[in-house]
């Protein structure tokens, strides 16, 4: 069946010179700016495509005029002149990208989006897709291009969005998942909206029985801004809006964890845990993977992990130069003086009672937490980031090379300090066993929610210099998909970024950048060539952003719709336990 | 060729000829101009008061124009030459009072009341025997002008003679033109200038008509235009003795001009190649008397109190027979053009015995002329005109187009026509 024109938008121009890549357009003289996208209809040899467009240049031109500045040099300098009957003369010659066709699909008749390896017809006729006309079709058309389960936000066609909501599948998630912004740029908002989004997709999973992929975040909340929110609302007021048994099946006991619990505000309270956690359930590699050491220094460090296993810190800590073995005293000073702040630090304690276990169950449970790290130094940030994924990193893993309970058992003794592993194991065998005896399969990971983990201030341990190293973050960012584990990069920079990271990251969300360098950066690294976008990413505006994945063809424009509105649209949602059929997205 | 540009020799002789034209402008044109300049200040010449352009005139009204193009040699096929000839109508309306200055009347519903596409286009083609040349010149001036051979020949003498009640060739033959009226019997015997009837002249000849023909379809049509503007002049040549045009484009313009002035409609013939000696000197002149930028000078004729200017003695063609011409700029940019108006049109509107009435009466023509000169694009030229120079111009990629389609066809229907490409192609020339 043809397309009904109508429904492409507002009859816009015509195309005029160009190749399967770079088009100019002729068109009306109409409010367009860049970063609008069209659609252009063509018929070539009988084969209907709809070719997307995304504007990246505009130029006036008049019809008949070959010397525009000095007709306006004219009207300037001559106060009476005018341009007669110009008006229909008066057009835009827009510059863009083509971005991609939509095509019949032959043995089903559906649409599918292929690369922009075909040229529209000549003169074909472009359009403008309007909101309330153009929607429908724009989803047909996209298709795969637009589905998913983690809602980001809305299709984008210039300064107007679509109501065709850009989602990402959440089996990609382990792949890794960059946002890049710089201050300003609503990275924070896209936080809250991706949390939420985890958090519908895990009810939906629930309400379809298990049905779907559910995803656990580590979500670090530098600013503690997430659970009570930027403005009216926060992932607490979603966690407020469920019913006790949605809350008790999504959310679980708890969602917030802090440094300071008694400083929380009490409605928060009611779902937060201190985050504590003991110097024996950090390894060394922990450490190497966000600070610089020498080989020297993780010899002596290695040496003494290997005999005194998880006491190792306090054995460091508490050694003087002459009992320590021959270690040259300033190998000595300068590990002491690296280990001083886990020693000074209130999360990382010597005994007590840890959080792991706790945050443990969470993730494996499909769970979302929010970590207000905003009291914490940046150290002990990246340490709690790292021993979080390190620890289920080596969980997964020992499930990966398992066959059986028992299995699992001695695989994650080897890797896992003692004391954690004695607190988990039941809660372990349980998650992964399928069965509960010794001889019981272990699940395949991938059949595991995929554990999503932020790495926030990426640059600080993301860069060159500890990725060359033992770094956590080099293993999970290579072999995260084999265990369901993925990343989520926030980072003001991409520059700074190691390319070990960059090169396995296969979804990154590009919101406004701070400079050419970045600009330039983004554009190298995108999963998708999007080369060509500078000029819209020095005119994108707040929550504006262009989602490239490697398993698309089109580079996505989207619109980050703000926390309180899509709470405020979805928050009778909350109060349904189950069977919920999913409503129609409205902007 | 180079060589001989770049050498001493080729500079020495163009200055030399300057230098001759620098004595002859001296001694002829400065002197003429001395013996005029007082008049030119005192009562032929006037600066314009614009109008407002924010104010709406007392009454909106039409302006068209009219401008045509061509090729004479757009094929050649051994010594068959086709022409080409182009044609372009325009109608603005002033729309001062719906707030759309100068708007264009929509081009489909004005094809529609002139009865042809715009813009329009046709050929003509003859060879090189010299009757066939003559007979299809005539053919094709009746095909471009289709009208009764009587009514076209008698507006010429019917104001020549100034007599309105000559309605026949019998009557033409009692008067002084009685003996040449057996002679004016076709339009092919009106081509008496025939052994002059290069292929650049009957181009110019055909082009003119074609023009005209335009001009008469829009006087006839539904729209009353109070100003029709042509590019050009109003010049007809006579003969010497015989006194009436030497080619049927003379008897055709006025034909034109009487149809217009029934019709009420004010043409303005305007050139931007002036031909007028010591213009620019005029013009430096008017332009310190006033102070101002729009002006216009009168250019009298030796029928006018006063006599012709002695800055154009013994030149025929300023003003033309049977018209009036005025020079005028609009802007201190342009260089000075001249209008030419139908003589028996100006007597009745502008002509006065008081020479400052005769200026006041002018002066509404030019303010009109003027206010319609203000597009950005053209800034000092009539819009109207500028548009349709535009629409009916023949740029080289239309030609080359027209001569791919051509060479298509020319197979297509078997003509046996060697190559058409220019001859020296042949050479790489």
């Amino acid at each position: 069946m043809a397309v009904d024109k109508d429904q492409l938008g507002e009859a816009f121009g015509i195309v005029s010179v160009g190749n399967q890549t770079v088009l100019e357009i002729m068109g009306s003289n109409r409010d367009i700016c860049v970063g609008e996208l069209f659609m252009i209809y063509s018929r070539r040899d009988d084969h209907e495509r709809v070719f997307f467009f995304r504007v990246l240049e505009l130029q006036n031109y008049i019809r008949q005029v070959d010397d525009l500045p000095r007709v306006a040099g004219t009207m300037l300098v001559e106060g009476d002149a005018y341009l007669a009957g110009i008006e229909r003369n008066m057009l835009l010659a827009v510059g863009g990208r083509l971005l991609g066709y939509a095509e019949r699909d032959t043995p089903t008749g559906g649409w599918v989006f292929r690369s922009p390896r075909r040229l529209p017809d000549h003169l074909a006729p472009v359009f403008r897709p309007l909101p309330g006309t153009s929607d429908e079709i724009v989803a047909q058309l996209l298709g795969p291009q637009v589905e998913g389960d983690i809602y980001i936000g809305d299709f984008q066609v210039g300064e107007a969005a679509l109501n065709v909501p850009v989602k990402i599948p959440a089996r990609f998630l382990p792949m890794h998942l960059g946002i890049f912004g710089s201050t300003g740029a609503g990275k924070s908002n896209l936080m809250m909206v991706l949390i939420k989004s985890l958090i519908d997709n895990n009810m939906e999973v629930l309400a379809r029985h298990g049905d779907g992929q559910r995803v656990s975040a580590f979500c670090i909340d530098p600013h503690d801004e997430f659970a009570r929110g930027i403005d009216r609302y926060g992932i607490q007021s979603i966690v407020e809006a469920m019913d006790r048994a949605t809350r008790s099946q999504v959310i679980g006991e708890f969602y917030y964890l802090t440094t300071h619990k008694q400083a929380t505000p009490r409605e928060i309270k009611r779902y937060a845990k201190e985050i504590r956690i003991l110097w024996s359930e950090i390894q060394p590699r922990d450490l190497y993977s966000i600070m610089d050491f020498t080989p020297q220094m993780a010899a002596f460090i290695d040496t003494v992990y290997s005999q005194k296993r998880e006491e190792w810190i306090a054995t460091i800590l508490e050694m003087d130069e002459e009992n320590a073995g021959g270690v040259p005293a300033g190998t000595l000073r300068a590990v002491q003086r690296r280990l001083r702040f886990v020693e000074r630090s209130p999360i990382f304690q010597k005994t007590g009672v840890s959080v792991m276990p706790l945050i443990f169950e969470a993730m494996e449970t499909g769970r979302v937490l929010v970590v207000n790290t905003s009291l914490m130094s940046d150290m002990e940030q990246f340490l709690l980031t790292t021993i979080v994924t390190r620890t289920l990193s080596d969980l997964r893993r020992a499930v990966k090379s398992s066959g059986t309970l028992a299995d699992f058992d001695r695989q994650a003794q080897l890797r896992l300090p003692t004391g954690f592993f004695r607190r988990i194991v039941q809660k372990a065998r349980a998650f992964y066993g399928i069965g509960s005896g010794d001889d019981a399969p272990v699940r395949d990971p991938r059949d595991l929610p995929v554990l999503l983990i932020t790495v926030e201030e990426a640059p600080s341990i993301l860069n060159p210099e500890l990725m060359k190293g033992q770094s956590v973050f080099k293993d999970i960012s290579r072999q995260g998909r084999k265990f369901n584990i993925g990343l989520l990069v926030v980072s003001q920079q991409v520059s700074v970024l190691d390319n070990v990271i960059l090169s396995q990251m296969n979804t990154e969300i590009n919101l406004r950048l701070g400079n050419e360098r970045e600009i330039q950066a983004c554009i190298e690294n995108a999963s998708v060539n999007i080369s060509g976008f500078d000029d819209e990413f020095r005119v994108m505006g707040r929550g504006e952003g262009i989602v490239t994945a490697s398993y698309r063809e089109l580079p996505l424009p989207v619109r980050v719709p703000l926390f309180d509105h899509i709470f405020e649209r979805d928050r009778h949602r909350y109060r349904q336990s189950s069977g919920r059929p999913t409503r129609k997205h409205v902007i | 060729m180079i060589e001989r540009i770049l050498s001493r020799n080729f500079r020495k002789t163009l200055r030399a000829i300057f230098r001759d034209i620098s004595t002859y402008q001296k001694r002829e044109e400065n002197e003429r101009l001395k013996l005029d300049e007082a008049r030119i200040m005192r009562d032929l010449s006037e600066s314009i008061i614009p109008h407002p352009t924010n104010q709406p005139l007392e009454e909106d009204y039409l302006v068209a124009a009219i401008d045509g193009s061509g090729s004479p040699d757009f094929v050649v096929i051994n010594d068959i030459r086709i022409h080409l000839f182009t044609s372009a109508t325009v109608v603005f309306h002033t729309g001062t009072r719906d707030g759309r200055l100068f708007h264009e009347i929509n081009p489909v519903e004005l094809s529609e009341a002139l009865g042809t596409g715009q813009p329009r286009i046709d050929f003509h083609w003859h060879t090189g025997v010299k009757e066939d040349t003559l007979t299809k010149v005539a053919e094709t001036i009746a095909h471009f002008y289709p009208v009764k051979f009587e009514d076209l020949i008698l507006p010429f003498f019917r104001d020549w003679l100034g007599q309105d009640d000559l309605n026949s060739f019998e009557n033409l033959g009692e008067t002084e033109y009685g003996p040449y009226v057996n002679e004016l019997s076709d339009l092919r015997s009106l081509l008496s200038r025939a052994p002059a009837l290069t292929n650049a002249a009957i181009h110019d000849e055909l082009r003119k008509v074609f023009e005209y023909d335009a001009a008469r379809r829009l006087i006839e049509s539904k729209f009353k235009p109070r100003y029709l503007l042509l590019d050009g002049s109003l010049s007809i040549f006579t003969h010497l003795m015989r006194k009436y045009p030497t080619m049927p484009s003379g008897f055709i313009l006025r034909h034109l001009l009487e149809l217009a002035r029934k019709k009420g409609v004010i043409v303005c013939a305007i050139s931007k190649n002036h031909t007028v000696p010591a213009a620019h000197q005029i013009a430096r002149a008017v332009r310190k008397k006033s102070g101002g930028s729009k002006w216009f000078c009168f250019l009298p004729s030796k029928r006018e109190p006063g006599g012709e200017l002695h800055i154009y003695e013994n030149r025929t063609y300023i003003p033309p027979i049977l018209a009036v011409s005025y020079l005028f700029s609009f802007s201190d940019e342009n260089r000075p053009s001249r209008v030419d108006f139908d003589r028996v049109w100006w007597e009745k509107h502008v002509l006065d015995t008081d020479s400052e009435t005769m200026k006041e009466k002018a002066k509404l023509v030019f303010r009109d002329l003027e206010f319609m000169s203000r597009d950005a694009r053209w800034y000092g030229y009539p819009v109207p005109l500028g548009v349709a120079h535009e629409r009916c111009v023949l740029r080289r990629d239309d030609l080359r187009m027209a001569r791919e389609i051509a060479r298509g066809l020319i197979r297509n229907v078997g003509l046996d026509s060697g190559k058409l490409d220019p001859l020296r192609e042949d050479y790489n020339m």
